[in-house]
């Protein structure tokens, strides 16, 4: 079973993956930055706490001169742990019992976290001094104090885990939000994807029209894929209408030689005729069915040719044959019909050389071109036959004197069925597949044919063949004069 | 009766002309459109038999500018292709029948025959003029039960006139239905075999059927038994 993967629900968890990547880290940077802001307020509320207590030692108004604790207008929080003590240990209030804390003696404010209890409370010892009379002429008498003060962190953690937790929510909420809409917008934007398998699915054998809806073509993404689906149905598209117009002119062709061999004998048995009669009318049937017969043959080997040669032998090495005996063969073929109408058919060749066709092919190829030239040809003219062998390539050209070719019969002179002179009748024209044989000959063995206009008049027909050099390489020249 | 038979493949129309010709009727052919065309609308025809696809001018065409001229002559189109639409949009065109090659010759000539028919207002094969009667398919003419030998061109002639009762038909108009371009055209032959005709159909002092209107042409009676 093949997976399917979902390009949606791919982006929609790469995005929610990412954001949940970022919101982690955010998190991460938060928290810390939290703690540190909320630990500065922390600590700055010990410290006031700390110097309202400093500030609430009192003289006692004795002659010892002494400092008391005078807790009224100092504000302490309830769970608040803390000791005053003057310089000589004597404690001057506490509450909930501190632990005692070493430290040097430094007028900087020092914090501890210590556990008290069950509890963690962070502690800020603060060394202050505190002058009693300091009016009297020895200065007054300096008590140092010390206090204690801590308040349990669990306040700080608190806040801490308050900040995390609504960030925490916002962007669970967030990315909540954010898979609705990605779904949303992704599924929107593949739209053109679903309008275009829409149209791609309307196309069926009877109607290749295909014009990729105009969302495809505005998404850049699907640009490439419209334009390939669009050119790739048309060129379907354009081999099938040629097939089809093979097909049906194929028909045409094959009935109307029916049709004719079908009368000839139908007015033969239309009334008692005499011997002679018979003889001249079985005569004339048995050549109308000539004709047709080759219409088959010639339609038969342009399906046989235009079958992939790997079906047809691919275990036999290709066959090779003498592409000069081959042109001269044809040029004896056609020798009857050049001297009916005194036409010249001269052969330019330098040396030999193999082509990869069987001989059959190669005559059939020669004397097809050789031919076309010859009807094209007027009388009295001259046909020329050039073979010219290059690095594993042969050109071989045929030059009439005729009128030339149109420019729109040099496109579709290939195809089955064409007859350049839409006013010339089936009498002299053939059936009109000599030509299409050619080209599938060339084309089989991976060559080219192709008709031009000869610059001095007349058109001229190159079939470019890969080749293999024969022996003697000696140029020759030949002349076969038709007489 | 004149056929006009537009074909550019050489042999199918010789051989449909051939057959034509043995069954009595006069056969012009053309091998292109254009020429066919031309032909057809000399209007001296009593039937056209047309090839779809055409040198120069397609059948359909030819056909179209017939029935632009308003020209009735009926129309038989032959053709290779055999799709409905064709065939509807040929006789949504103006053509009468149609045959798909390859054609039975038989029933080509029985189809052709049957337009000419019908384009005269006849409906059988059989043509009855008061006691005279004369079978198309046969060829054969009989008169009060006796069968008359009739020469190919009287009969023709008879054939004509018949598909035309009391009508003046002029020796022109027997000239161009009865004779294709291969004949040579010669009024008095014209006349030479009237009286023949006339001759052979008098059986036992019956009335005479064919009326000479001098310098206008010929007419069959009907009823002149009475």
């Amino acid at each position: 079973m093949t997976k399917s993967v979902s390009i949606t629900r791919r982006l929609v968890v790469t995005v929610l993956f990412l954001e949940l990547l970022s919101a982690v880290a955010l998190i991460g940077a938060i928290t810390v930055h939290e703690w540190r802001v909320q630990l500065k307020v922390f600590d700055a509320s010990l410290v006031a706490t700390a110097e309202s207590l400093m500030g609430a030692v009192q003289d006692t108004e004795d002659e010892a001169d002494t400092v008391m604790l005078d807790m009224r207008g100092v504000r302490v929080s309830k769970d608040a742990a803390f000791r005053v003590e003057d310089e000589r240990g004597k404690v001057l209030g506490s509450a909930l019992d501190p632990p005692r804390l070493e430290t040097e003696a430094s007028g900087t404010p020092v914090f501890r976290n210590i556990e008290v209890g069950s509890q963690g409370y962070r502690f800020l010892v603060l060394k202050g001094l505190r002058i009693v009379d300091p009016g009297q002429p020895n200065g007054g008498v300096q008590h140092s104090i010390t206090i204690v003060y801590g308040t349990p962190s669990r306040h700080l953690w608190h806040e801490v885990f308050e900040a995390i937790r609504f960030f925490a929510i916002a962007t669970a909420f967030l990315m909540g939000i954010t898979a609705f809409v990605m779904a949303w917008l992704v599924r929107k934007g593949l739209s053109p994807v679903h309008e275009l398998a829409r149209e791609a699915e309307r196309i069926s054998s009877s109607d290749w029209q295909f014009h990729a809806p105009i969302s495809a073509k505005e998404t850049v993404e699907l640009q490439p894929l419209a334009a390939a689906l669009e050119a790739a149905l048309a060129r379907l598209q354009r081999s099938f209408e040629q097939q089809r117009r093979f097909t049906s002119d194929a028909a045409h062709e094959l009935k109307t030689d029916v049709a004719i061999v079908k009368s000839s004998l139908q007015l033969l048995s239309m009334r008692k005729r005499t011997l002679e009669e018979y003889g001249q009318g079985l005569a004339l049937s048995l050549e109308d069915f000539t004709r047709l017969e080759s219409t088959v043959q010639k339609m038969l080997t342009l399906a046989r040719l235009e079958q992939p040669p790997e079906s047809c032998n691919s275990s036999r090495a290709p066959q090779y044959c003498s592409l000069r005996d081959t042109i001269e063969d044809a040029v004896h073929q056609s020798k009857p019909f050049a001297e009916l109408r005194s036409i010249e058919v001269r052969m330019e060749f330098t040396g030999d050389v193999k082509v990869p066709i069987d001989s059959r092919d190669a005559l059939l190829l020669c004397s097809n071109i050789l031919l076309n030239a010859l009807q094209h040809s007027p009388e009295g003219s001259t046909v020329i036959i050039a073979v010219h062998a290059d690095e594993g390539i042969v050109q071989l050209t045929v030059r009439d004197q005729g009128e030339g070719i149109s420019e729109e019969d040099r496109a579709s002179v290939f195809e089955p069925f064409y007859r350049g002179d839409p006013s010339r009748s089936r009498k002299s024209g053939g059936t009109g597949l000599g030509l299409s044989i050619c080209k599938a000959i060339s084309e089989r063995v991976g060559g080219s044919i192709e008709i031009a206009n000869h610059p001095a008049g007349g058109a001229i027909v190159t079939v470019r063949l890969p080749a293999e050099v024969m022996a003697s390489a000696s140029t020759l020249s030949s002349s076969l004069k038709a007489e | 009766m004149r056929v006009l038979l537009v074909e550019d493949e050489q042999r199918l129309a010789e051989n449909i002309v051939a057959a034509l010709r043995e069954t009595g009727l006069a056969v012009d052919h053309a091998a292109d459109g254009e020429t066919g065309s031309h032909l057809a609308e000399q209007d001296i025809y009593d039937a056209i038999v047309l090839d779809l696809m055409l040198p120069g001018k397609n059948g359909q065409r030819v056909l179209q500018d017939l029935r632009r001229r308003k020209l009735h002559t009926p129309v038989l189109i032959l053709t290779a292709q055999e799709n409905k639409e064709s065939v509807v949009s040929l006789l949504n065109a103006g053509a009468d029948d149609y045959l798909s090659k390859p054609f039975d010759l038989g029933e080509l000539l029985a189809r052709i025959k049957a337009l000419i028919r019908r384009a005269k207002g006849v409906s059988t094969p059989v043509l009855v003029v008061s006691d005279l009667e004369l079978n198309t398919v046969q060829q054969t003419v009989s008169r009060r039960g006796r069968s008359l030998d009739l020469s190919p061109t009287e009969y023709r002639i008879l054939e004509y006139l018949m598909h035309r009762p009391r009508a003046v038909v002029s020796q022109r108009e027997l000239l161009e239905h009865l004779y294709d371009f291969d004949w040579e055209h010669h009024s008095n032959v014209i006349e030479a075999h009237i009286s023949n005709l006339r001759r052979k159909l008098n059986v036992n002092g019956s009335e005479p059927l064919i009326e000479t209107l001098r310098h206008r042409g010929y007419r069959l009676r009907e009823g002149g038994a009475q």
